[in-house]
């Protein structure tokens, strides 16, 4: 009760934050906060990705940044090569990360654990050399580079993400959208049978759910939410680049979504808020700053196995806990008064 | 009385091992039939056999006519023959109606994405009547994961119901259970076997000779008799095999030995 009522009311405010970003962030630090806070909701989304599959339904994946990188390079082939439309393109980068989600799926899902872990790490290492190599097609290191389509055009009137302001809200919609459907995903029948297959397989196949299938289904949707971060990270930097696609990345995702609250619905939004925020305020005065982030990540597990969200929801069930019995004693004391 | 389950020299290799040699067996509708015998017997095995979570050597295995031999646990599970485990299983971090309310919702094969699995009314009816009906309504919303281990043997058995199943296998029941707890699981299973076909594999002869109207006593890997509980209370081979000798016969040995 109380727990619902105060994440109702941060849910809000976050929102509202959210949405005032662009005319609050310049005048309380500067404008570059906004494209940082813009990067925060693309990778949270790319979190929000490993989370579905650790979190809901179990399988932990070292893989995803294979996925981003698929979305990523689809909207930079497809704009720089194919000379497709801003929504083509997304679509195509989209459509490119889930059907390679789906062929990697079919041989990755039926592992589980540590050997899921691994082969989702070899998935990801052969086409990041893949892409190094095929330089032609991909820029290799380098890259692609490309200037961005208009997002929409009325007669004179375009919109298109050189646009700061408009940029920010384009993909603040997409964030939205994405964590609404996962909000839908995780409370069906579908979500259920996810959590089910986490819990216990065994149990799962008995009672009539077939677990390879039902794995299959939620890789293919972790690789929509990973392709949808890596075009959307395209259109942001205007490049893909093959970087983004070792698996480096994919580990950033596992930390973020496992130190914000892996099987919670904002947790890897929370950690890839800390982690970036971390990165931003501290990779300018000292290089590795990636130490804070390790020790972070060895904290979180060992003392709060749920993440931060989890150690915020047990501190509040606490408080609502103290509070009835207190209400209780309360009461009782009343009654006892002649 | 038409066979609900058949098995033509059913058999299961573990490397060297023979845990189910050549099981031919058929089982009648409508009466309550208990598997009994020692330990590694492979009356667990033949289970995991039918429901298909092993792999079988050799044989066919029929339910109500139907060969259902290789098919998956899910689509066994779905032609209605449902199982509760030896170690019992459930799922730990969700709350009782949870664990009933998603068995519901995977026998019927199309999983909605995106409504909210709440808003399904028909099964929260459902999850109501079984919760009565295994007596756990006072428990609806504990997580599984807290409860005794009566209590989930019970939710088990209430997670084998919800789905109408035609057939039901429980492995030991009752295993662990105290006394007042294996007193309402066998009330609760001799009130389902009037209106679904059971197989039950059991330790507690008590248990056994109480509920079941034919009893198949297996040892390594194979039947060594089959009957009513008289016939195998009777039956020596049993008795040797399986009951071992009475107390006062090795008294008597004792006696003449010392």
């Amino acid at each position: 009760m109380i727990r619902t009522f105060v994440e109702r009311f941060l849910l809000v405010a976050f929102a509202a934050f959210l949405v005032s970003v662009p005319w609050v962030v310049p005048v309380i630090a500067n404008k570059f906060w906004v494209s940082v806070i813009a990067e925060i909701l693309i990778w949270s989304i790319f979190a929000a990705s490993v989370n579905l599959l650790f979190g809901y339904v179990g399988l932990l994946s070292f893989g995803q940044a294979l996925f981003f990188g698929f979305g990523m390079y689809g909207v930079g082939i497809g704009i720089d090569q194919l000379h497709l439309s801003f929504w083509s393109a997304f679509a195509f980068g989209v459509s490119a990360a889930m059907a390679m989600a789906l062929i990697t799926g079919i041989f990755a899902v039926r592992l589980t654990w540590h050997y899921f872990a691994i082969i989702t790490i070899v998935f990801s290492l052969i086409f990041y050399f893949l892409a190094v190599r095929l330089k032609p097609l991909t820029g290799g290191d380098d890259g692609i580079n490309f200037s961005l389509p208009p997002v929409f055009s009325f007669g004179a009137t375009r919109y298109s993400l050189t646009d700061q302001t408009f940029q920010y809200f384009f993909i603040l919609a997409i964030f939205a959208i994405c964590f609404y459907l996962m909000y839908l995903v995780t409370r069906s029948p579908l979500g259920r049978a996810f959590l089910a297959i986490r819990e216990n397989d065994l149990r799962a196949s008995l009672i009539g759910l077939n677990v390879y299938v039902l794995r299959l289904i939620a890789f293919v949707m972790a690789g929509f939410l990973a392709g949808v971060s890596g075009a959307l990270f395209a259109f942001f930097g205007r490049y893909a680049s093959a970087t983004y696609m070792f698996y480096h990345v994919s580990g950033d995702g596992v930390v973020w979504a496992i130190v914000g609250g892996a099987g919670t619905l904002f947790g890897p939004v929370v950690g890839t808020t800390l982690f970036i925020f971390i990165r931003e305020l501290v990779s300018t005065h000292w290089e590795h700053h990636s130490l804070i982030v390790g020790v972070m990540a060895i904290l979180v597990v060992m003392l709060a196995p749920k993440g931060l969200v989890g150690l915020w929801r047990e501190g509040l069930s606490r408080i609502g806990e103290q509070k009835t019995s207190s209400e209780l004693n309360a009461k009782a004391r009343l009654r006892s008064q002649p | 009385m038409s066979a609900i389950l058949r098995t033509e020299n059913l058999t299961k290799k573990f490397g060297g091992l023979i845990a189910v040699d050549n099981f031919t067996l058929s089982l009648e509708s409508g009466r309550l039939h208990a598997i009994i015998g020692p330990n590694g017997a492979g009356k667990t095995t033949f289970f995991n056999l039918v429901s298909g979570i092993l792999p079988l050597t050799s044989g066919k295995v029929f339910f109500g006519g139907r060969e259902i031999t290789g098919l998956k646990p899910h689509e066994i599970s779905r032609l209605g023959i449902k199982r509760t485990l030896q170690i019992k299983s459930v799922f730990p971090q969700m709350t009782v109606a949870e664990n009933l309310w998603v068995t519901r919702q995977a026998s019927q094969g199309f999983l909605h994405p995106f409504r909210a699995a709440t808003r399904d009314t028909q099964t929260r009816e459902r999850v109501d009547q079984t919760l009565e009906q295994i007596g756990m309504t006072a428990l609806a919303d504990r997580t599984a994961g807290t409860l005794s281990y009566g209590d989930v043997a019970l939710l088990e058995i209430g997670m084998a119901l919800i789905s109408e199943p035609k057939l039901l296998l429980l492995d030991e029941p009752t295993c662990g259970m105290s006394p007042a707890e294996t007193e309402r699981a066998v009330a609760k299973i001799k009130e389902l076997a009037r209106s679904i076909d059971i197989i039950i594999i059991e330790h507690d002869m008590e248990v056994v000779f109480g509920i079941a109207s034919d009893i198949i006593v297996m040892t390594q890997g194979a039947i060594l008799a089959r009957g009513t509980p008289q016939e195998i209370s009777n039956d020596e081979r049993v008795r040797e095999a399986y009951l071992g000798r009475p107390e006062d016969e090795d008294y008597v040995e004792e006696a003449a030995h010392a």
